[in-house]
């Protein structure tokens, strides 16, 4: 299975170029690929007019980059085991992002996080060529992995002050992100969107995501998903999706001690997403909600498996053109444990004075593992600067 | 029934809608842009528009199933000026179709060569709001502007379709004449109002504004895309009374409540004013679109600037 993966990739990275500029066509004069219209951002084209000096040529191939900062702050007593407190007050997190057109072929995303005491880590670095023949789009370097619908969004991208428990539990704090390559199909059905997505990453360590760990160097993670989406009316609609994950979990040596056997864990998840939102009142009132399940298949020696499960439903109510409610359900067991649980809520009231800067009161409360109820309110505030970006949906 | 039978009709009802594709197939980012399209390729092409008309084009959700559309799209034409800047960047990026993007032949951004106004000449930041940096782009509410988006529209589906180019040209001329004609009574009927005061809720209006006389001394909005603060209320009404305004004007898809008050408080009346074809339903066509907004204002205040 790996050779053919490694045989598939490597033959679609050599055809990139002949595909591209097949697809191009002949007449093609792609003068203009940094246009907006592939990037969100604003063109660098300089205002009012005027001659372009030298050092302003240079800029308009600069990448676009935008800034994004995290506060946040906590009051309660945190319980959770295994994990550090966070502080009262924080920095949580600083994202610097670049992202521009690479050639007529290809996009790159880069993303650097900063967490509250200041390390730097590339969180996803990764290009993608989005026009391949056939419907195609491949995409490598380092990245969130397509696995369910949440893992995908940045963590200040989401309305919530701590991740769902089961994305944390399964996928880890910051989820899901590995250097690897992906394959992005769209399925050719006129009427209906359906999109096919298959990955190839280098595992992750436990401690970033405990579902997995890499044990020998050659081992691969593969994921698979298909999503869905259909117009329930003009104002309503549904996506729905299903992913899987197969990948090295550790290794466990033999009786004798002179060889071992690489364990795996097998993830599957289902989502269902229902929206609502009236075009002609789209900025004052919409309903977003969400379903995510989760189980693994996880194997703590040879012929010993664990299976678990996790889920987490939310719902978000926008009220007024800049307010918005919302609500979440958290259940989850463990990786290696299905003995214990824990569950909970969090709920939200965000208030939006701009399209760039969120101020939110969160309220959360989990009944742990150890069955102790842990209360926690938190005041989060996310801002961005730079290019206006394409808006959430 | 045997299984290579059920596979074909499968396979058929699957393919069935690619058979009304033997038209060209222009993708528009809103129904002002189909409209003139409309007018242009007539029976040659089947155009269909992202956003609809009563929808602010600001705030369109990137939906997949407009992927759908733009895949087998042959042209695709946008307002620009940023206009779609927080939806059209992920839809074309996903669509996977080489033939629509930005610098390849199905591409047009129908701004090019309009009267854009308002460019900002000094640094631009989001102090000002949620602003244009490449100027307003609301610029085919002037008729003029409407012109020149269909001399392009005609040029481009002439450029990618050689064999109906003559037809395209008929088009063209057809609407032009339409669009001549139709300038001398709208220019008539806005004497009886020309130079009226009006506040407007978004800064939706300035090509308008400038093809028809109309004076814009404020707007709802503070700053584009911020909403109306109490202070910004107060004072907006004591301009209103003060320079004795008669109008204010919103936008089919922005909450008449607050602009309702205003008018209440002042005297001013409130007008719903569509700013693009199918904002309501009596608007069907480019021509329909000034018809209805210009018979609206004289209607209020004609002969009583």
């Amino acid at each position: 299975m790996r050779t053919r993966f490694a045989l598939i990739v490597s033959t679609l990275f050599l055809l990139i170029p002949v595909w591209a500029l097949d697809s191009g066509g002949a007449t093609a004069t792609p003068s203009n690929v940094g246009s907006p219209y592939l990037i969100s951002s604003p063109s660098p084209a300089p205002l009012g007019g005027g001659a372009v000096s030298a050092l302003q040529s240079s800029n308009l191939l600069n990448p676009n980059i935008s800034v994004v900062g995290w506060f946040q702050g906590e009051v309660g007593h945190p319980h959770d085991p295994g994990q550090t407190p966070e502080p009262v007050l924080q920095l949580k997190e600083t994202e610097i992002g670049f992202q521009s057109i690479v050639d007529p072929y290809a996009k790159a995303d880069f993303f650097l996080s900063f967490d509250r005491e200041g390390a730097a880590n590339l969180e996803e670095g990764y290009i993608t060529w989005f026009h391949l023949p056939q419907d195609l789009a491949l995409r490598t370097g380092k990245f969130r992995s397509f696995f369910g619908p949440f893992n995908r969004t940045h963590p200040h991208d989401t309305p919530f002050a701590i991740r769902p428990l089961s994305e944390r539990n399964f996928l880890g704090e910051d989820g899901l992100s590995a250097a690897g390559a992906g394959l992005s199909w769209q399925v050719p059905i006129p009427w209906l969107f359906v999109n096919l997505d298959a990955e190839a990453l280098r595992p992750p360590v436990v401690s970033d995501t405990p579902s997995f760990d890499r044990a020998e160097r050659r081992d691969l993670l593969y994921t698979g998903r298909v999503n869905s989406y259909y117009d329930l009316t003009e104002q309503s609609n549904i996506s729905f999706g299903g992913s899987y994950a197969y990948g090295p979990t550790g290794q466990q040596l033999n009786g004798i001690g002179t060889s071992s056997d690489t364990l795996h864990t097998q993830l599957y998840s289902a989502d269902l997403t229902y929206r609502w939102k009236d075009p002609a009142r789209a900025i004052y009132q919409s309903w977003l909600w969400q379903t995510v399940l989760l189980w693994s298949k996880h194997e703590i020696a040879t012929n010993s498996t664990v299976n678990s499960r996790g889920l987490f439903s939310w719902v978000q109510y926008q009220f007024a053109q800049r307010w918005a409610a919302g609500g979440r359900y958290d259940y989850s067991q463990f990786p290696t444990d299905n003995n214990s649980h824990e569950y909970g809520g969090l709920v939200f009231l965000t208030y939006s004075p701009s399209e760039f800067s969120h101020l939110s009161l969160q309220g959360s409360h989990f009944k742990r593992s150890d069955e102790v109820d842990e209360n926690i309110g938190y005041l989060r505030i996310v801002f961005n600067i730079g290019p206006h970006g394409a808006h959430p949906f | 029934m045997n299984v290579k039978k059920t596979i074909v009709l499968f396979v058929t009802v699957l393919l069935l809608p690619v058979l009304g594709w033997t038209k060209l197939q222009v993708v528009t980012t809103t129904e002002d842009l189909a409209a003139i399209t409309r007018e242009i390729g007539k029976d040659n092409v089947e155009v269909t528009s992202i956003a609809k008309g009563y929808q602010d084009p600001h705030f369109v959700d990137p939906k997949p199933s407009y992927l759908l559309r733009l895949k087998r799209a042959d042209l695709l034409v946008v307002v620009g000026l940023e206009l779609e800047v927080g939806w059209m960047p992920p839809l074309l990026q996903n669509a996977r179709n080489s033939k629509i993007l930005p610098g390849y032949p199905g591409f047009l951004d129908a701004s090019d060569g309009c009267n854009v106004l308002q460019k900002p000449t000094g640094s631009v930041d989001r102090s000002l709001g949620d602003v244009h940096p490449l100027g307003n782009p609301h610029y085919w509410t002037d008729p003029e502007n409407g012109r020149i988006i269909a001399q392009h529209v005609a040029a481009k589906l002439s450029e990618i379709d050689q064999p109906h180019a003559s037809q395209y040209d008929a088009g063209l001329k057809d609407f032009e004449d339409k669009l001549s004609a139709k300038e001398k009574d709208w220019n008539k009927l806005v004497e009886s109002f020309r130079g009226v005061k009006v506040v407007t809720y978004h800064n939706s209006w300035p090509n308008f504004a400038h093809a028809f006389g109309l004076t814009i001394v404020n707007h709802v909005e503070p700053k584009p895309g911020i909403p109306p603060s109490p202070s910004h209320v107060r004072s907006l009404e004591t301009q209103i009374q003060r320079e004795k305004i008669p109008l204010i004007l919103v936008e089919p898809y922005f909450d008449e409540k607050l602009p309702a008050k205003i008018a209440a408080d002042t005297g001013a009346k409130l007008l719903i004013f569509p700013p693009s074809v199918g904002g309501v339903k009596e608007i069907r066509n480019y021509f329909d679109l000034f018809d209805y907004d210009l018979k609206l204002l004289n209607d209020a205040v004609g002969g009583k600037k």
